[in-house]
């Protein structure tokens, strides 16, 4: 884990902007909520053919991000 | 937080308040407990008692229901039956008022002891498993460690049915299929998430120094685990061995897709235990009150650990 | 460590042996030990879990039926999923479920904080009814769904009769498991029952978390009970909440047991909830390839889900 502190500390300029955590998880939840709702609304049969590729990416965006240090 | 709350006048509700909020409460709780009052009133009706209009209340208890979830009767003629010698027990002469012939044992027990071997195994295997992760994950430097752990829960959300299939050709192929062993590994498997979980949380607060402690006075590592940690621990595995338990005890999914004579557990069974001319609702009603007296008991004895139960140790109160 | 010294004694042997293994032993550093005592358990989620998820997705793109196992098998690539996908009939079926999972949600939800408010009032004896409010929670969904199929029963049923009762109108008038618009309901009712004391346990954990100075120091602004409701009680108890509804919803969402027993589906397929549809698909018309394909659909979604799930989970943990 303290491998980790360099890297880190170089491109904090970056990463205080872009990679932060926080938000980025927030994206993903919002992301992956998205997908979920398009599952099983009524409304698209559109919507629904892509709320599998939609939560899929979500999640895959939620582990990625999740390994993005605070 | 209980007594801290007392020591303020000024946040306690009034008598009044309490008194409307119990009510309320005991309201639902009534409410909420006549299904399983009536199960067990309906278990000890007759066939007849139990399908009248309006529902009887007041009865005449009978023993009928447990003894047709305890046998299989044949329909014979009176002439035959008469020929009989008396009847041997209760439950046949029940039977011979009804032109009935008491045939031969249900398969309720061994249903219910395979319920018992599997749920007690995997119980056994998933709480020495889990204490022995939920040790590591607890002291030790772990890498990935939040990973392995969102892992190992991750496994227990899995929909049972999208489980199953997989499960049942790999059963299929290693002839574990509708065998106890399958099932029990397939609990523990389950269940091992929950252990690991919920006993990480419990050694988490076993303080480290009486380790430490044990270790400087020449314990290893690992005697240090079994002499110190595990009696600190007793009540922590006690209770997460009881939330295994339920869940074996309960599941039906598996079972019901899984197994189908040998290895079947009671939930699956009782649903079709059928009388003449359909469901026979005393012996369905005797056979789950037979099944739900244990988890009542469990429960009682859980009280104080089911929140850290269903939150996987995250809420302790 | 006596052991070893008897032995010793034994065999000059054993004195050479004996030591190096206690020292092994003994020596093990913690890194070793930590991987032998996580390895079982990770093993055997790998054996009964994993393996099995990556056959399932392997399965997903091929034309495999574990009833015909000697037909070859072809891969089909992405061909189920853009079935399933673009299906009506699942997207119904979807519907189904999200009807189930709402309602029960948002009743389990309401009913559950509102007993735990009812129930933070510490009157005399809360303990006791809480233990037994909690008891529906705790039992087997299957057993007792197969029960209130009995309690549904339209001229027998208990259910049936207090309605009746109430309503005035004929018991055997409607049928809770068998009418088109009631049945959804029915499933409805049954879950509800069952794991409003679950909502309820942990909203009652929420409450109790809100430290009491926090009150006080509202009682001296003078702020009413009800802004203190709204403005302390609720969002404090807001992390729990979600707890809740997030577990509820994920477990809703793969509801199996209660449903199959009490109406497999039916009437119609106006209780096909999803796992429902994926049992009929996997065990009753044995389309392995197409069920596996569904599976891993409802899985990532589950999977989604439970990330947001532990994201909650260690923002009450940290409270």
């Amino acid at each position: 884990m303290s491998l980790d502190v360099t890297p880190a500390i170089a491109r904090r300029g970056l990463a205080d902007r872009v990679l932060r955590r926080g938000p980025l998880e927030a994206i993903a939840t919002t992301i992956i909520a998205a997908g979920v709702v398009m599952l099983m609304q009524p409304f698209s049969l559109t919507l629904y053919s892509w709320s599998f590729a939609t939560t899929l990416f979500g999640t895959v965006m939620f582990t990625i991000v999740s390994k993005v240090r605070e | 937080m209980t007594s801290a709350t007392t020591a303020h006048s000024v946040v306690e509700p009034s008598a009044t308040t309490r008194r409307f909020a119990g009510s309320l409460v005991v309201l639902y709780a009534v409410i909420t407990m006549i299904p399983l009052v009536w199960i067990m009133l309906t278990a000890f009706k007759s066939p007849d008692d139990a399908i009248s209009y309006p529902p009887k209340v007041l009865f005449r208890p009978s023993l009928e229901g447990f003894c047709n979830l305890f046998t299989t009767r044949s329909r014979q003629t009176p002439e035959f039956i008469r020929s009989l010698g008396p009847p041997q027990g209760m439950c046949d002469s029940i039977a011979r008022d009804r032109n009935m012939v008491v045939a031969g044992p249900s398969n309720y027990v061994p249903r219910f002891i395979n319920s018992l071997i599997i749920a007690f195994g995997s119980t056994v295997l998933a709480v020495a498993l889990g204490t022995l992760s939920a040790y590591g994950f607890s002291r030790f430097r772990v890498p990935l460690k939040d990973d392995l752990l969102f892992f190992i829960l991750s496994t227990r959300m899995m929909p049972p049915i999208a489980v199953a299939i997989p499960i049942y050709l790999m059963y299929r192929t290693i002839g574990l299929s509708d065998t106890r062993l399958g099932m029990i590994l397939l609990y523990t498997s389950v269940n091992v998430s929950l252990a690991v979980w919920l006993l990480k949380g419990f050694i988490d607060e076993i303080p480290r120094e009486y380790e430490e402690a044990a270790m400087i006075d020449g314990y290893t590592r690992f005697q240090a685990f079994v002499k110190v940690v595990l009696p600190q621990a007793t009540t922590g595995i006690a209770a997460t061995a009881i939330f295994c338990l339920i869940f074996a005890w309960n599941e039906y999914a598996f079972a019901v897709l899984l197994t189908s004579g040998n290895a079947q557990t009671a939930p699956p069974f009782i649903p079709i235990i059928i009388g003449e001319g359909g469901q026979d609702w005393p012996a369905v009603a005797a056979g789950t009150t037979l099944f739900l007296v244990p988890i009542v008991v469990f429960t009682v004895l859980l009280r104080k650990h089911l929140l850290r139960g269903i939150t996987f140790g995250a809420v302790r109160k | 460590m006596n052991e070893l010294s008897a032995s010793s004694r034994i065999t000059y042997r054993a004195v050479m042996v004996r030591p190096s293994v206690a020292r092994r032993v003994r020596g093990l550093s913690d890194k070793t030990l930590a991987w032998l005592f996580i390895t079982p358990t990770i093993v055997l989620l790998l054996a009964i879990n994993i393996f099995p998820l990556l056959w399932t997705i392997y399965l997903s793109f091929t034309n495999y039926r574990a009833n015909r196992a000697n037909v070859p098998t072809i891969w089909l690539g992405a061909d189920w999923y853009q079935s399933i996908l673009t299906d009506p009939d699942i997207w119904a079926a979807m519907q189904v479920t999200a009807h189930f999972v709402i309602w029960t949600v948002v009743i389990e939800t309401v009913l559950g904080f509102g007993l735990a408010y009812l129930i933070d009032k510490k009157f005399r004896g809360h303990g006791m009814w809480t233990t037994i409010i909690l008891l529906p929670m705790m039992l087997s969904p299957a057993v007792v769904g197969n029960f209130w199929t009995f309690l549904y029963q339209p001229q027998i049923g208990l259910f049936n009769y207090v309605v009746a009762f109430f309503t005035g109108r004929a018991a055997s008038s409607f049928q809770m498991l068998g009418d088109v618009t009631l049945s959804p309901w029915a499933i409805v009712i049954v879950d509800a029952w069952m794991w409003t004391p679950y909502v309820m346990l942990i909203c009652l954990a929420g409450l109790r978390s809100i430290p009491d100075y926090i009150y006080e120091a509202a009682e001296v602004d003078r702020a009413s009970k009800w802004r203190q409701f709204w403005s302390i009680t609720l969002p404090m108890a807001l992390p729990f909440i979600m707890l809740a509804v997030l577990f509820r919803g994920i477990e809703n969402f793969k509801m199996f047991d209660m449903v199959n027993l009490l109406t497999g589906g039916g009437p119609g397929s106006t209780t096909e909830v999803a796992s429902i549809t994926l049992k009929r698909a996997a065990f009753e018309s044995w389309r392995t390839g197409y069920s596996s394909a569904f599976a891993i659909i409802l899985f990532v979604t589950v999977f989604g889900l439970a990330n947001i799930y532990v994201k909650a989970l260690n923002r009450v943990k940290s409270r």
